[in-house]
């Protein structure tokens, strides 16, 4: 028994990548359903705010992320787009200053459901587009989109001008954001110290869970409304939206990948102490 | 670009990257400077295309074909403090590049101080955590909620006193908090790396997914009539 734990302490680690590979495969092939879990509160703070956004107000998503962080990204998207349309709440997508890709990625998620949901583009919805970082400086480009952004877009990411968007006639500051929501692998900081911390408007991340430690103490201060933390936000907001998706069907074979992961620590543990007791034994032997 | 192409690209690097997973080779390591090459490309045509033209050439030349205001022509004195970055070139003249540079980190520091403010004041304000669990009428909640504040607290205040004040570990007073404090950096870094694994896990999935449906799903099998 010994000899056979003692055989993994030195496993060649790409049997381990195959065995995740297989074990991740299951569940996106065979999609197994997984009892929802709790809601976390930084999901309910953000679900909490779209729901009492006013009709005068609209909702600004900064959706700056592409093919890699789509892991995680896309479904925090899904969710929340779904939730604004289906409470006909007026939006405004941006993409500042991180990916090109951003409007592309972005508009491949929202235009089936805005089509799904009878949203009119100009009327109910505009995409702005890509914008540079002005030397290299998000937070200019922050500032610029609080203080006025038509003069930051001054045409939509086809190239219409804002002026002949009817939605845009009443978007142009801080004051006409009810929230920001910023999708993207790691929201730049400046999105709270000028959205929130200088102009007063909720601001709510959606964000890989690599980087979602680093936030935690923004939503300690209140200085963040809410977080989507990677496939497990979206998969919460899913279930407050009644509505499973993306998130459901990512997180359940994500707990399957942690599964394997757990499995592997305690068998390579038993490897490393199975191999110990071999060379001991070895040892007392010689002596 | 159309999308089964796309779709066959795509597979094609999403297996070149996975191949390292078996052996370092030459299929990684070509697409490995393919995509160095493409980011670098893609980053001085969108430079071009977002910025020089529409915030520099283009008032210029709005000026000069009378579209604009005359101001636009101001516009070619930006060229004076761009071109003294090329001085970084040279070993001579290098100190002329660092009055554009300067300038440059006067502003970027300028916005990160007024960033670090406005983030920074309110974690302080948030600090300062009630203790006391008979303030406005005692329950189970607000004990737990006590509790957690102190942990919270003795977690600061034991990290900070670990990783910023320089006392021995042997001190009779100091030792204990700060072996505490080191701990409690341990159990952060702990909880940190766990998120990185299910960021990493999430990437392998959304590949997967691509592979089995977009790849195998849509274009392998629809070639065998699937």
């Amino acid at each position: 028994m010994t000899r056979f734990f003692a055989r993994f302490h030195n496993l060649d680690r790409r049997w381990l990548y195959l065995a995740m590979v297989v074990i991740l495969s299951v569940p996106v092939i065979i999609q197994i359903p997984l009892p929802p879990g709790a809601t976390s509160p930084t999901t309910k703070g953000l679900y909490d705010l779209i729901e009492s956004c006013p009709e005068d107000k609209v909702i600004l998503i900064d959706s700056s992320w592409d093919a890699g962080s789509a892991a995680e990204n896309r479904a925090q998207l899904e969710c929340v787009i779904r939730h604004i349309c289906r409470e006909k709440i007026k939006f405004v997508v941006t993409s500042a200053g991180i990916t090109v890709f951003g409007p592309e990625f972005a508009n491949q998620i929202i235009e089936p459901i805005a089509a799904e949901t009878g949203y009119v583009y100009g009327a109910d919805w505009v995409s702005l587009g890509y914008k540079v970082a002005p030397q290299g400086s998000i937070s200019l480009l922050i500032d610029g989109i609080c203080k006025d952004l038509h003069s930051v877009y001054p045409a939509d990411h086809r190239g219409t001008p804002v002026s002949e968007l009817p939605l845009m006639d009443r978007v142009r500051t801080h004051e006409d954001f009810h929230l920001v929501y910023c999708v993207t692998y790691q929201p730049d900081n400046a999105w709270i110290s000028f959205v929130k911390g200088q102009f007063d408007v909720p601001v709510a991340y959606g964000c890989m869970t690599i980087s979602a430690p680093g936030y935690y103490p923004f939503i300690d201060s209140r200085q963040l409304a809410g977080m989507l933390i990677g496939n497990r936000g979206a998969a919460e907001y899913e279930e407050l939206n009644h509505k499973p998706g993306l998130g459901r069907i990512l997180i359940m074979a994500t707990s399957f990948g942690n599964l394997m992961i757990i499995l592997a620590a305690v068998v390579g543990n038993m490897g490393f102490y199975a191999a110990r007791a071999l060379e001991r034994n070895a040892r007392r032997r010689a002596g | 670009m159309n999308e089964p192409l796309t779709i066959w690209v795509g597979a094609i690097v999403t297996l070149a990257v996975f191949s390292y997973l078996v052996k370092e080779n030459a299929f990684y390591r070509f697409f490995l400077h393919a995509a160095l090459g493409t980011t670098v490309g893609m980053g001085i045509v969108m430079t071009i295309k977002q910025v020089l033209i529409p915030n520099w050439y283009q008032p210029i030349a709005n000026a000069v074909t009378g579209d604009g205001p005359m101001t636009g022509l101001l516009w070619v004195l930006a060229l004076v403090p761009g071109s003294l970055w090329y001085f970084q070139m040279s070993k001579k003249h290098f100190w002329v590049s660092t009055l554009v540079s300067g300038l440059f980190i006067g502003v970027a520091a300028g916005l990160a101080f007024k960033t670090w403010m406005l983030l920074i004041m309110p974690q302080i304000g948030a600090s300062l955590k009630p203790l006391n669990p008979f303030d406005g009428g005692f329950t189970g909640e607000k004990l737990a909620e006590v509790v957690s504040n102190f942990v919270f607290i003795a977690s600061l205040l034991t990290a900070l006193l670990y990783f910023f004040f320089s006392f021995s570990t042997e001190s009779k007073l100091m030792g204990k908090p700060m072996r505490f404090g080191r701990l409690m950096i341990m159990v952060c870094l702990g909880g940190m790396f766990g998120s990185t694994v299910m960021t990493r896990l999430s990437y392998l999935l959304e590949r997967l997914r691509f592979l089995y449906q977009d790849w195998i799903g849509r274009q392998i099998l629809s070639l065998f009539g699937g």
